[in-house]
């Protein structure tokens, strides 16, 4: 069960325009029973964070319109949010340096296989029960 | 069952063409403890999402001036959507079609794009079969 010491769940948000990969990838999410929001542009991400709202990790796309996933990270670690996990997602295998650039932790080719979340939500649930401590 | 041995042949077939990839197999497990109609929405939202991008692709390459960087952009999302629920064959079109975006190659993207239509037409047909089918095991099913 993807949740800390004290039973909250892990909050993610994802944020990807295309509604068949948002469905998929807050599927897999829930089988980790992951509380997750979706956002379908970095402006709706970034509005979320101006809300107050807070999450555990960031699962983001590459290219969404308005606001697309680089400048979405950019600003939400300009916002302060340093601790968050932000994740890049993209069918673009060389996003990887442009998404560290931007201030993310790691990048997952699509598609995000389910052992390869498993051990990103675990990394964070590890990282919150330390942080308990 | 009648309906339920061609929908295994017809997924048999599926895979063995590369139209699908194991990433689909992958959905159908998921799918379990999912509502039944999940498999259902994932095709119809993959189908209803990559018709639009053909189309959108086909107009910013029929404009006099092409521009690549938006067509790169919007194959990333067909590429996406596609490895995502296991389309291989589209997929991997878009993979070469981002080679002649990049040669910014206007004929070159054109006739990728109609080999990327065929194969998404291709695979749009055989998924309304395979949701036509499983309707048909689901009720039957239901029934007994």
């Amino acid at each position: 069960m993807a949740s800390n010491a004290q039973g909250s769940p892990v909050k993610a948000l994802l944020v990807d325009d295309t509604a068949v990969d948002a469905l998929i990838l807050s599927t897999k999410l829930r089988k980790f029973h992951c509380e997750t929001t979706v956002a379908k542009t970095g402006k709706e991400a970034l509005d979320l964070f101006h809300e107050g709202k807070k999450f555990d990790i960031v699962l983001c796309d590459k290219d969404m319109p308005i606001m697309n996933g680089l400048e979405a990270v950019e600003k939400i670690r300009a916002m302060g949010e340093i601790d968050v996990k932000i994740v890049g997602l993209s069918a673009d295998y060389d996003a990887t340096e442009v998404f560290m650039s931007a201030g993310a932790d790691a990048f997952v080719p699509k598609p995000m296989k389910l052992d390869v979340l498993s051990a990103i939500i675990q990394e964070v649930i590890n990282k919150k029960n330390n942080t308990m401590v | 069952m009648e309906a339920k041995m061609q929908l295994n042949t017809l997924m048999a077939n599926m895979f063995a063409t590369g139209l699908l990839d194991d990433q689909f197999r992958q959905l159908q497990i998921l799918h379990e403890g999912s509502s039944p109609d999940f498999i259902t929405e994932i095709i119809t939202l993959f189908c209803m999402e990559g018709e639009g991008i053909i189309n959108d692709l086909a107009k910013l390459l029929n404009k006099p001036f092409v521009d690549f960087n938006k067509v790169d952009t919007l194959l990333y999302r067909l590429q996406g959507s596609s490895a995502t629920v296991g389309a291989q064959r589209v997929k991997d079109t878009c993979i070469q079609f981002h080679k002649f975006c990049q040669d910014n190659t206007r004929y070159g993207c054109l006739d990728t794009l109609d080999v990327v239509r065929n194969d998404f037409y291709d695979l749009r047909s055989k998924f309304q079969i395979m949701v036509q089918l499983e309707q048909q095991v689901w009720t039957f099913y239901r029934k007994h």
